[in-house]
Formats: C-alpha cells, structure tokens, sequence
C-alpha cells in the first residue's frame, strides 16, 4: 500500500505540478476578475494551497466557516461552488484539490446546524458521488468516511426529494471489490460496508425518507454483508504477509459485516423481516451454504440474537416455510435447514407465546409426515431399484434432525405449554395400524419422547392429563413392539421425578446396591395413583400378555412398573401392585400364548418387583420373604432371576417354593397392619386370571372409592349422585321386557338365521370366505346382538351388556368433543366410584374370549 | 446576457461573474451531463460482459481478466447531438452464486444489455433463461440489447443470423462486437445512448421546453426512476 501511494504521489506532482501552479496560481487568468468576483467565491478559491501536498489552508478554511455561518444563506451557493471545483479536479485527475474540497466540505458540514443545511446536503452528496464515481479506490474511500460522517449528523428537516438507490448500489458494488492489490480490496470493502452501515443509519430512523426496507435495497445489501462474512471462514491475509494490526485488526470486513447486521436486523420492525430475510435465504441458496451449515447457523444466530426479540418466531416461520419451498431439493439440504432450525428455535422458544407455539409445533409435524410419507415412497421403490438406499438413510437423518428441533423447541418452553404440545402431538399421531401409519406412529412418538425429556414431572396428575394417559394406555398395548417400547420410555421420562430411570433400566433383585431416591409420596399422587392405577396396571398387564414381546418390551414394562412403585405407592396401593406381581406370576405359569423364554423372563420381573416394594413401602416381612424366594431361587432356580435373557436353556416348569405364594404375602401385608383382605380376594390359582383381575379390579376400586364416596358426599350434603349416561326409568325398563318386543325380535332373529343358514349351505367355501371377511365384524356384532336377545332370560346380564354398549359409544362420543367433556368426566370420575370401576369393564370387553354365541353354537364356526 | 460559449472538456473554464443569471446558466452547464442512463449488462460467466465494459470506458484490453464478483461499476459521459449522456454502467457477475444480487440490479436498468460467445453454443442455449429473468425482474420498458461477443474469434458456433432471429423474435436489438479488437463497442453503447435519449426526448420535452433553466438546473426529478432521472 505504502509503494502504492509513493508512485501516485510522484506520479501526481510530475504530472499536474504545472498544471496545478499554472491554474490556482493568483498570477492566473483568473486574478483580474477574482477581485470582481462574490466573495463567497473568493474565501473558497482562497483555502485551496498553491501545491496540493500542503493541504488544506487552515486559516483561510476558518474564514470560510465563520462567512458560512454568518450568513447561512451563502451556505448552498458555497456547496454548489466547491462541487463544480472538485468535479473539475476529477476530471483533470487533481485528486490532491479533490481532497481537499472535500475536506472543506465535511468542516462545512460538522460547523453548519442552521436550516439552509439541506440545500448544501445536496452539493455535498453530489460531490460524494462524484467521487465514488470515479475509479481511484483512494477517492471511492474518501468519499465513503465522508458520507458515513455525513450519515451520522442528525438532520433536523427531512428531505423528502433525496434519493439513496445510487449509494446502495455503489456501496454493495464495493463490497464485492476484487481489486488486484489485496490491502486495496480490503479497504473497499470495508468501506462499502461502512457506507452501507451509513445509508441504514440515515434512512431508517425517518420514515419519511427513502425506505431502505423495499426488496430493491434489501436485495442488495444483505447479500453484499453476507458475502463478506461468509469469507471469514477462508482468511483473507495470505499467509506470506504480514497480519494486520490493532484498529485494522478488529475492523475486517466480516467483523464490520457482522456487526453491521446485527445493527440493520435490530432496527427492523414487523413488517421488514420478511424482506431481511428472503435475500438471506437465497444467498444461502445460490452460495451453497446449507450444506455444511456452519455459516447458515452463525448468520441465523446473528439474525435471531440481534432481532427484536417479539419478532422472533416469524424468523423461525420464514425458515420453516424455506424447508416447505425445499421439499424437492435433496434430504442432505432439508437436514441442514432443520438443524438450523433446531439451532435457532431455542432462541425463539422464550418469545413466543399463544398461538404461534402450537403453529410452530403443527408445522414441523407436517414436516414430519411428508417426510415419512416420501420415506414410505423411497423404500417402496428401494424395493424394486436397488439405488436410493442412500436416499433414505438421508430422510431418516432429516426426521431426526425435525424431530430435534422439536425437542429444542419444546424445552425452552415453560412446562405447562410442554404439557399442551404433548397432548397436541398425541392428537395427531394416527390410530389405524397401516404401514405407512406405523412409521409416522414412531416418528411421533419419537417427537413425544423428546418433548417428555424435556419435561420436568412435578406433579403426575399434571403431567398425565387424563386423555394423554388414556391414549398412552391404549398406545402401550398396540400390536407392534417397537411402539410399545416408545410408550414405555414416554411413561418412564415422565415418571420419573428423582433420576432413577438409569437404575431400573435392567431389573435386579439387588435393590440395595441402586441407592435409590425415594420419598414419600405425596397427597395429590396417592389421589392420582387411586383413580388411575387400575387403568394402569391393567394396561401393564395387558402389555406384557403379548407374544410379541421382545426382552426390551418386557425390562420396558419392568421399568415402568419399578417407577410407579417408586414414585406413587404408598400403603394404601402397595396392595394393587401386588397383585399386579401375583398376576404377572399367573401369567407366566397359565399362558398359553406365551413362550417358555418370555415366562422366564416374566418371573424374573416378579422376582424383581418384589424385592423392589418393601423399599418404597416399609414392610419388613415382606423383605424377609422376598430375600427367601430370591435365595431359593438363587439355589434352585437362577434362570427365574435377572437378568433377562433371549433364551433360556431350562424347560422345567417352575413350582413350589420358588413360586411366590399368596396367603404369605398377605400375611405379609397383614402383619404391616394393612388391608389384606383384598389381596385374599383375587384369583389363587385361577385359569382365568384376566376376568378375575379384573373382577378384583373392580372389587378393590370399588371398596377404596366407596370410602372416597363417603368424604365426598359429606362433604357436599344434598348432592344427588347422577348418572347421565343412562337412563334407568320405568318406560325403558318396560319396553325391553314386554313380551312382544321379545317375541318379534325372536321372529325377525329366527328368519335372519335361517336365511344365513341357507347361506351357507348353498355357497361354495371361497364365496362364504369372501362374504365374511368383507362384513366379518357386521356379521359378528349381528350374531352378537341376535344371541343376545335369545339370551335374554338373563335379562339383568342383558342389561348390563347393552349399558355397556351405550357407554362405549359415549366414551366415543367423548374422544370426539375431548376439551369441553374432559373436566366434566374428571369431575364426574372423582364422584363416582361406580363408573370407573365400570370403565374397567367396558375398556376389558372387547377382548373377552369367550364371545357367548361361540359357547351357545360352536356348530356355526365350523368354517 | 451576455452569450458566451463554454468549453467545458480540456482547458479552465471561463468564468462569467456579472450577475446570477449568468452564473445559474453556467451552473446548468456544469452539470456535467443532462441526460442519465443506467445500463446493466447481463450474460452467462466468461461472455466478456467486463472485457465490453473496460474497453467501452477506459479504452483497453484486459488480458486474463477474472470472473467478476457481485457487481462491477463504472461511468463514461457520451456526446449525442451535441448533449452530455452519462452512462452508468452496471457490470453483474455471471456465475449462478451471485444471481441473487445481480437480480437486484435490473429492477432500475434503463438498458440490459445481454451478451453471449459466439464462439460456445451453451451461452447461447442460456439466453431464454436470461429473458426469462430480465421479464421477472426488469422493468418492462427497459431497451433490450442481445450481443454476441468475440467476433473475432475463427470458431464460431453461432452464425451471425441465428443471433439475429433470435433477437428479432424476442424484440430486441442485435449487435456483434470484439472486446478485443474494439469492433462496434464504441456504437454499442452510442446507440444504447442514443435510443434511450430519444425515448426520453419524447416523454421529457415539455419540461426541457419550458425555457427555465433556473429550474431545471436545480430541481431534482421525484421519482421518475423509470426512464431518465437526473442526479439528486
């Protein structure tokens, strides 16, 4: 740089010296008339030295301010003279006289406030067009510091009329400089940075002004900041020369860029965001910076710390609406928007409120499901072409990459909108059981996993609102393994409120060595654990029945048992748990569905379980009594202990002393001073374990809410106990009693019997098959309700089932109109034991295996 | 009032210190220019857009020029009929990455200047892309140049004719020109000149008319961006 200015220098005092002396000289042609001439005119020929090397005449210089300001009038006549001087020196290359007008110029500037400034803002950004119009980099350079000073002078008129789109165009120009002369390129850069910095400064505070928000200007200048804070990644001094300096140092172009920025992003309001960030995004696009996306992170963090802080969630909804625009382009790109999106999205978690949240979350599960949909589609063809292999494998790291965005959301929300946002995604996963169905299942409950990680239980009646833990409940029994694993882990980041979870992943009868975190339990679960646990040890249960299941689903399922037992037993349900443990025990010596591993493995959990209680629940008898199993076992049976394992070598069946046995444990109980006598009720050795758990089910809950009952209704004298659902008067009773009702039912019964008889006598086999597979279930309900009215002598069992029927179709009802019925049913739940325990019953009947038609007349199902 | 003439180019002007009358016509003189025209130029990476633009206004050949980036600015004052017209010319990179910026640069273009090789069928198959992007993002009434760059060049893919159809179909002018020989880059830019002073002329003349230079010289036009808009 230095060699540079040398040789202008020299180059400039042996071009123009004479020309110079030969012009300004006072002998000139012009002396005659300068006498003659205004004397404004004078005072500014007067401060321009006879040799350009010299500078500025200072004291001529302060006459010229003192005459501006003592008569401000002149001022615009001054400007518009040194204009046409320096366009002058321009021309004939006197960039020493160019410097020094338009030094003069910004002392005028810096001295003047008066009105009359305006006019002399005109001359003066002419001049500095002048010379950015000019190709020296020194003058383009001059003339930027004089704009940015100009630029920080607060006018105290607008001008209306002044026009900046030269000045964008010139200053982006700039900061695309490829001079050949390295220090050169850096310092145009710089100053185009700066000059842009200076037209943000002065346009935006005034609306009145040029508005530098239009896509015109926008399109200009975000790409041009952008481009020089993109190579800050590729250092721009080569590594042959010297570093730069302190000042210098600090100001490179991709700092000032930066900064410059934050600066334009800060001031933008509503109403500008979208065209800040539309350029942005296609300078991502067209550079190719999505992929890798350091550079996209960093200028989104930028834009996301320095924006107004209410505006930031129409950044993350421009970006995500990018991702909508990107749908076509390749999986690599769309990960890397999202995973720019789940960079940013904590910053815009905080601000974002209401509606939005609940958008934000919406969106991204489209995301979600296209993708899954597309991924259906690519391995559909994968199996046919053996190409897009690759394909997928990018999509599925797409998914992750929404689904952790989600999670970043959705931890920096507070937890009461967590809570919303589970109950939301639960909503929209789908309930069929197709194929492309499962996958998207997975894929949101994955999303709800992470959302529950994030949650911190306090409370569980808060973390499991009572239609999310229905859904859960139903989810946990669904046909595919690996969905129940997911609800399982949901069940146990939920439930765990003392970072047990890592401990009671594997089960293990030595509980002593988990150093477990156990307190008491406290008022608001024991209530919760009343209502729910029957919902939910059934569903346990239930889960564990399936021949599905792998060693995972059943350590899941032991997991989750070990929490609840942990974070909500206390005395009065350790007796539910029990017998969920006795039950489990059943199931492992009865089922027939079950293989002899699974039964193993099954005993193992109950091995586990039970030495698990006594260390929430303080009963010491029945830790005596689990250690003495466990150390029969240990010495008998040690493939009835954990760990669990694929497969077993053994075949005997256990029996005897290994077993848990129930009158001790209820002597246990007992002896603890609790209720046993619910424990004695149950199912000892019953085959038909499910009826009677459930039975017992019903019993226990019953009894229990029955002394809730009486709280209830002392509490509240003069409430009459209701029940909506059904409608138990006279006329109905009559109208299913009367005589001929039954017998024309009889009739019209017999007639659509023999009729399928004829059927089916007549069809040939494939036809009847193809008959009853397509209206198979209408075929059965019929049958159903057909049998049932022949059953009818045991009119109060026909009752009941028809007041199940109903209520199935109500709780139908319910799921439909979820919001409003909710409270209505909790609070109905809480007073009235009758239906809960029914909701048992009426959640238990559809499986029930015995079907009475198929009892009545085995002969119709010989096909 | 006294009639003097005033050279403006080459020598110190004279100067007239009688009274204000005199010194606003001078003024209006001084200007420098009367006429302002933006012209962008546009054309795949490697058409010779910069080498055009560099011998236009500085009058020279640079060998081994690289791609430009962003964009490129430069200005040339023209003489038509005996008025000053200034030229700003706007130099856009070619490569796809910098498509956002140099779009952004049509919108207030006058002229678009759109040049391919002659001698690489490729920059050729392009241009329905281009007139594309110049319909998207140019004003409508914006002149329309096509030039086929290197005619010197002894391997030409594109005949001269094909140029033209193409240009006649599409409604623009046609031109062949060597950067490198200086072969019609001078008539080039005189014609752009030349056309867009006419259009002006014809939409501008009652104001040039009105015989006030006192005004003219110093208002700034508000707004009329679209066709010749004066320095402000």
């Amino acid at each position: 740089m230095a060699i540079f200015r040398c040789c202008f220098e020299t180059q400039l005092s042996d071009f123009f010296e004479p020309v110079v002396q030969k012009c300004t000289d006072p002998g000139c042609c012009c002396w005659c008339c300068s006498a003659l001439r205004p004397r404004y005119k004078r005072l500014v020929d007067n401060i321009f030295p006879v040799n350009p090397q010299d500078g500025l005449i200072k004291n001529n210089m302060e006459k010229l301010t003192f005459y501006a300001l003592s008569s401000p009038e002149k001022l615009d006549r001054i400007g518009e003279y040194l204009y046409q001087k320096a366009a002058r020196d321009i021309y004939r290359r006197r960039n020493g006289l160019v410097v020094i007008a338009m030094e003069a110029m910004d002392q005028l500037l810096l001295a003047c406030h008066a009105q009359t400034l305006n006019l002399f803002v005109e001359s003066f950004l002419k001049m500095v067009q002048k010379l950015l119009e000019s190709t020296e980099p020194q003058l383009q350079i001059l003339a930027t510091q004089s704009f940015v000073r100009f630029a920080n002078i607060e006018e105290d008129t607008p001008s209306y009329h002044r026009r900046y789109d030269f000045f964008v165009s010139k200053f982006s120009a700039m900061c695309h400089s490829n001079h050949t002369n390295r220090d050169w390129c850096n310092q145009i850069r710089l100053a185009g940075i700066r000059g842009l910095q200076g037209v943000v400064r002065k346009t935006v505070s005034d609306d009145l002004v040029e508005n530098i928000w239009e896509p015109v200007h926008m399109d200009k200048i975000m790409p041009s900041l952008l481009y020089n804070m993109q190579n800050a990644r590729y250092p721009i001094s080569q590594p042959g020369s010297p570093a730069p300096h302190g000042e210098e140092d600090r100001q490179d172009p991709p700092t000032l860029a930066e900064s410059c920025m934050r600066e334009l992003v800060g001031r933008a309001s509503f109403g500008h965001i979208k065209s800040v960030l539309r350029p942005v995004l296609r300078h991502l696009d067209l550079h190719k910076l999505w992929v890798p996306n350091e550079f996209a992170i960093h200028a989104f963090k930028i834009i996301m710390f320095s924006i107004q802080s209410q505006y930031s969630y129409t950044v993350v909804e421009t970006l995500m609406a990018h991702l909508d625009d990107n749908s076509t382009s390749s999986p690599e790109i769309r990960t890397s928007i999202a995973d720019v999106l789940s960079k940013i999205i904590a910053i815009a978690a905080g601000e974002s409120v209401g509606p939005s949240v609940l958008e934000i979350i919406n969106s991204l599960l489209n995301h979600l499901r296209v993708s899954v949909s597309k991924l259906a589609k690519a391995e559909d063809s994968a199996r046919h072409k053996h190409a897009s292999k690759d394909d997928s494998t990018h999509e599925k790291l797409y998914q992750e990459a929404l689904i952790n965005a989600l999670g970043e959301f959705a931890n920096h929300l507070p937890d009461y909108q967590k809570i919303e946002i589970m109950m939301f995604i639960m909503s929209k996963v789908p309930h069929s059981e197709q194929d492309g169905d499962v996958l998207l299942q997975s894929m949101l409950l994955k999303s709800l996993l992470k959302v529950g990680t994030k949650y911190q239980t306090i409370q569980l009646n808060q973390a499991f609102p009572v239609n999310f833990l229905e859904r859960l409940l139903r989810m946990s029994v669904g046909p595919n393994p690996d969905m129940r694993l997911l609800v399982n882990k949901i069940f146990h980041t939920l439930l765990d409120r003392h970072l047990n979870l890592e401990k009671l992943l594997k089960p293990t009868v030595d509980v002593d060595s988990l150093k477990l975190t156990v307190t008491k339990s406290s008022r608001l679960d024991a209530i919760f654990i009343r209502k729910h646990g029957g919902d939910i040890f059934l569903t346990l249960y239930e889960s564990l029945e399936l021949p599905s299941n792998t060693v995972e689903n059943i350590e899941a399922a032991y997991t989750t048992t070990a929490l609840i037992c942990i974070e909500l037993v206390c005395e009065e349900s350790v007796c539910d748990l029990l017998r969920l443990i006795m039950s489990i025990q059943d199931l492992a010596l009865t089922s027939s569905k079950l293989s002899l591993h699974q039964k193993y493995q099954l005993h193992a959990v109950v091995a586990s379980l039970l030495a698990l209680v006594p260390h929430c629940v303080p009963l010491s008898s029945l830790q005596t009594y689990a250690d003495k199993i466990i150390a029969t076992r240990i010495a008998k049976a040690p493939y009835l202990l954990p760990p669990l394992m694929r497969h077993y070598d053994s075949t005997t069946v256990p029996a005897g002393d290994v077993l848990l046995d129930q009158p001790q444990i209820t002597s246990c109980l007992a002896e603890a001073g609790l209720d046993a006598t619910q424990m004695a009720r149950p199912h000892t050795g019953s085959l038909q374990h499910r009826h009677s758990w459930v039975d017992s089910g019903m019993g226990g809950s019953a009894a229990e809410l029955n002394s809730m009952e009486v709280d209830s209704v002392s509490s509240s004298p003069g409430v009459v106990k209701k029940f909506p659902e059904e409608e138990l008067t006279f006329e109905s009773l009559k109208r299913i009693l009367s005589p001929e009702n039954v017998e024309s039912r009889k009739e019209a019964d017999e007639e659509k019997r023999l009729r399928l008889c004829e059927t089916y006598r007549s069809a040939s086999f494939t036809e009847l098959v193809q008959h009853t597979q397509s209206k198979g279930d209408i075929l059965n309900d019929k049958l159903n309700q057909l049998l049932k009215g022949l059953a009818t002598k045991q009119t109060l069992r026909y009752l009941s089932e028809r007041r199940d029927t109903e209520r199935e179709r109500e709780r139908d009802d319910d799921r439909k109109s979820e919001a409003d019925s909710e409270e209505e049913r909790d609070h109905f739940d809480r007073h009235s034991p009758h239906s809960h325990s029914r909701s048992h019953s009426s959640d238990h009947l559809p499986p029930a295996p015995q079907p009475l038609y198929e009892t009545l007349f085995p002969e119709l199902f010989v096909y | 009032m006294p009639k003097r003439h005033f050279k403006i180019q080459g020598e110190p002007l004279l100067y007239s210190c009688y009274d204000d009358v005199v010194f606003i016509y001078i003024q209006f003189i001084m200007e420098d220019y009367k006429f302002l025209f933006k012209v962008v130029l546009v054309g795949n990476a490697g058409v010779g857009k910069t080498c055009l633009v560099r011998r236009f206004t500085q009058g020279l050949f640079p060998p081994g020029q690289g791609a430009t980036i962003g964009v490129d600015f430069m200005i040339k004052t023209v003489e038509i009929d005996g008025e000053k017209v200034k030229l700003q010319i706007w130099d856009t990179a070619g490569q796809e990455r910098f498509r956002s910026i140099t779009q952004s640069y049509y919108r207030s273009a006058h002229a678009l200047i759109l040049v391919y090789d002659i001698s690489c069928q490729p920059t050729f198959d392009c241009l329905p892309d281009w007139l594309r992007e110049i319909e998207e993002y140019a004003s409508n009434k914006v002149l329309r140049i096509l030039v086929g760059n290197k005619m010197d060049r002894e391997d030409r893919e594109i005949p001269m004719h094909v140029g033209e159809d193409f240009a006649q179909r599409h409604d623009m002018y046609f031109l062949e020109t060597s950067a490198k020989e200086a072969e019609n880059v001078e008539k080039l830019f005189m014609e752009i000149a030349a056309e867009l002073m006419e259009q002006a002329r014809s939409k501008e003349l009652p104001r040039y008319d009105t015989n006030s230079p006192t005004i003219n010289g110093r208002t700034t036009s508000i707004g009329d961006s679209n066709c010749c808009s004066k320095l402000s």
